[in-house]
């Protein structure tokens, strides 16, 4: 279905811009960027937001490379960041990145509205959080990783026993993964990646599980003594969050995501954080 | 009986021959066996514990790996008796390696079977995951495993039993919340965002349940630490006030240590430091360490502010009587203080008790965190605001009883408690013996003082309460 979209917004920013080319004759430099801008503003002229003329985001920004704080100036920076920002430049509103939250509250936060427009967190779409907010087209794929300390031999089928102790960050999908999958084993839900790392380095916790690309990160960065033991193959997909009670915004974002698939924004934040195109 | 032989050798014979040919039938399909079952989990659904509770919805996730050569164009998943697929929704994941292919599929679900028929084929070699949301188990429980069907290049197979899931029987709990469900007055309130956000009726029933051991984790920490509380906290105010300099610095940078930094960091350092010392102590035992030696700080001024409280005439009247230092200090001083510090105590003794909720950002599985998962899990605030009445459960009874103890406290200090009454104006020796008894051998300073000192009690110790 994304793919369809994307597509067609092709065709037709082709069609406009051909058209655009014909009437305006030669003038050419820069024809194309008229269109698809005057495209966005015609649906930014229809958004209601939180703050008026302002997209304003939210996330948990301990959750590198996709959020995190800059180490010296506390500014958000990370591919969601990046995404918020070119996402607020398509739908011509300001960008405003709101202070972290806890990830399990930033469901609620949103489903409550007033806080809020979106929240852009490496937030996977299921069916649970569907029922309480909308998700945005899938922006990226991701999987999970069970991660130890080097040199441990566990596996998920040692780890599923009582005296084993595994750690997940609350409220995300690594945390069902080990309700579901190790129903012996103690799930100790910690507020942050970070602490779950730690946990796991000090030994309080065996092991941990959460998203594959935020363990590499970390574990290249500065967990060194810890080690992505297995790729678990789930294929989540990540969505943005958005009001159920603002369609036209969750619209104006699908449209958008699909232009910046193809004009090539995405692959350009993917190789900015990620070092390849996805 | 020659023939009959013959015949049963021939039989023998065929037989063999037969049994060849299913092995080589069966070899032969082996490679059409093109999709193997890996796994059928179902999401824990039970308040308060780990297990899948039938009639309720959950989620059923099957796994299964595409054979080398095969292609998948449909599956049927079965359970047994009793399960239901109805209403439920459907996603499915194919996956090569960690790389997802753009592949969905359309369910069709009656009771115990969902039909799944996938737009393109699902390749030979992946990974094949279907999740189905808002299905349930057999309300009566049992084991269940997961069966069914697939159609590889247009014709059925059957799908290798998945291991079974246990399946527990539907308690009245889960029968409540059904009634809840059904209600509509209970609809109409969740239907408003504020009511149903917070005071979710459903919840609140569920979670009482679910958050009551975090709740008893919660008690257990803070009434292991304050005996320990309390002991240390004595130690550090007879140190802080000793006449020896070294006793006495220990204890002002111990006191203004744990003082003058969050309870929060101190239990930072305490769980992830230590361990990194090699120090190796359990989550709970570790919570009641932190408890007791934060609590112990905020105790020792108490205590400290308590003792100089008490007028320097008691220590001149236990001199008088050849008493000594130590003599003075635990038979004289020490019980006066006690029972003046008792409120302060009591109102530290809450602030303990609630700040335990801090220990759930390292991993103690007390209230606090139960209601965070529960929360999580729900998407809804509810779970919070049963916590809050497990927390004023104990609080507001305790709150309650400073407030008595103060007003008595205040009564007696001013000294408008009981009196003899006016018609007996001697002192009998048996009133003198009762007095003796109750330890206030030595004449105390004028009521109004006593009011004053109160007072200075209740001003230095004053910050303590809300710290």
């Amino acid at each position: 279905m994304a793919n369809m979209t994307r597509r067609n917004f092709l065709s037709i920013c082709a069609a406009a811009g051909s058209l655009a080319l014909v009437a305006c004759g030669g003038s050419g430099t820069g024809s194309d960027t008229t269109t698809s801008s005057s495209s966005a503003e015609a649906s930014a002229a229809a958004l209601t937001t939180v703050v008026a003329g302002k997209l304003t985001c939210i996330a948990n920004m301990y959750f590198p490379p996709f959020e995190s704080m800059d180490e010296s100036t506390g500014e958000p920076q990370g591919f969601d960041i990046d995404l918020g920002k070119a996402l607020a430049e398509h739908l011509k509103l300001e960008c405003n990145w709101l202070p972290s939250q806890q990830f399990d509250t930033l469901v609620p936060t949103i489903k409550a509205g007033g806080t809020a427009d979106i929240s852009i967190t490496g937030m996977t779409i299921n069916d649970a959080r569907k029922q309480e907010i909308d998700f945005s087209d899938p922006y990226i794929d991701s999987n999970q990783a069970l991660v130890l300390k080097k040199g441990s031999t566990e596996t998920e089928a040692s780890l599923n026993d009582a005296s084993k102790k595994v750690a997940v960050q609350a409220g995300t999908t690594g945390e069902e993964r080990v309700r579901e999958n190790l129903p012996n084993a103690t799930c100790v839900p910690l507020d942050e990646v970070i602490s779950c790392m730690t946990s796991v380095s000090t030994g309080n916790n065996d092991a941990l599980v959460i998203d594959l690309p935020v363990a590499a990160n970390l574990i290249s960065n500065s967990f060194g003594d810890l080690e992505v033991a297995q790729e678990i193959a789930t294929g989540e997909q990540y969505g943005i969050a958005v009001s159920k009670e603002n369609p036209e915004l969750l619209a104006a974002i699908n449209a958008a995501l699909a232009e910046m698939e193809s004009d090539g924004t995405m692959d350009e934040l993917e190789v900015k954080w990620f070092g390849t195109k996805l | 009986m020659h023939f009959a032989h013959t015949n049963v050798r021939g039989r023998a014979f065929v037989a063999l021959v037969l049994s060849c040919l299913g092995l080589i039938a069966v070899l032969a399909a082996t490679p059409a066996q093109a999709l193997t079952t890996n796994k059928a989990t179902a999401r824990p659904n039970q308040e308060g514990g780990n297990g899948v509770v039938g009639g309720i919805d959950t989620r059923l996730t099957w796994e299964g790996t595409v054979g080398d050569d095969e292609q998948i164009e449909a599956i049927t998943l079965e359970l047994p008796q009793g399960s239901s697929f109805a209403g439920s929704t459907t996603r499915v994941t194919v996956l090569d390696g960690l790389t997802r292919i753009p592949i969905e599929g359309q369910a069709s679900d009656t009771d115990e079977r969902l039909v799944v028929n996938f737009d393109n084929p699902v390749p030979a070699g992946s990974l094949l995951r279907l999740e189905v949301e808002g299905m349930r188990f057999a309300e009566a429980g049992g084991d269940c495993a997961v069966t069914g069907t697939y159609t590889a290049s247009g014709s059925q197979h059957e799908l290798d039993s998945s291991d079974s899931i246990t399946v527990i029987e539907g308690t009245w709990l889960q029968r409540a919340v059904a009634v809840l469900d059904a209600n509509p007055a209970v609809e109409a309130w969740n239907s408003n965002q504020f009511l149903g956000m917070f005071f979710k009726p459903q919840l609140i029933l569920t979670s009482l349940f679910s958050l009551f051991p975090g709740w008893l984790v919660c008690l257990v920490i803070v009434i292991c630490a304050y005996p320990f509380a309390i002991t240390l906290g004595l130690i550090f105010a007879l140190m802080k006030i000793s006449n020896n300099v070294v006793l006495r610095a220990i204890a002002v940078v111990y006191i203004n240590l744990l003082r003058g930094t969050p309870l929060f960091l101190q239990i930072y350092i305490m769980f992830f430091g230590l361990p990194m010392l090699g120090i190796n102590i359990d989550n709970n035992i570790l919570g009641v360490a932190v408890m007791a030696i934060n609590s112990s700080a905020y105790l020792a001024e108490i205590f400290r502010a308590g003792i100089e409280s008490i007028p320097q005439g008691q220590y001149e009247a236990a001199a008088s009587l050849g008493m000594g230092r130590l003599q003075t200090m635990f038979n004289i001083i020490l019980p006066q203080t006690i029972r003046r510090v008792i409120p302060t105590v009591t109102s530290d003794f809450i602030t303990s008790y609630k700040d335990t909720s801090l220990l759930s950002s390292v991993g103690v599985m007390e209230l606090m965190m139960f209601a965070k998962n529960a929360t999580s899990v729900s998407g809804n605030i509810t779970p919070y605001v049963t916590a809050a009445i497990f927390y004023l459960i104990v609080t507001l009874p305790l709150i309650k009883v400073v407030g008595i103890i103060e007003k008595r406290m205040a009564r007696s200090e001013r000294g408008s408690g009981p009196r003899p009454k006016l018609t007996q104006p001697t002192v009998t020796t048996e009133d003198a013996e009762q007095v003796e008894g109750a330890q206030s051998v030595l004449p105390n300073d004028s009521t109004d003082a006593g009011v004053l000192m109160a007072q200075a009690v209740r001003a230095a110790v004053g910050g303590d309460i809300n710290g």
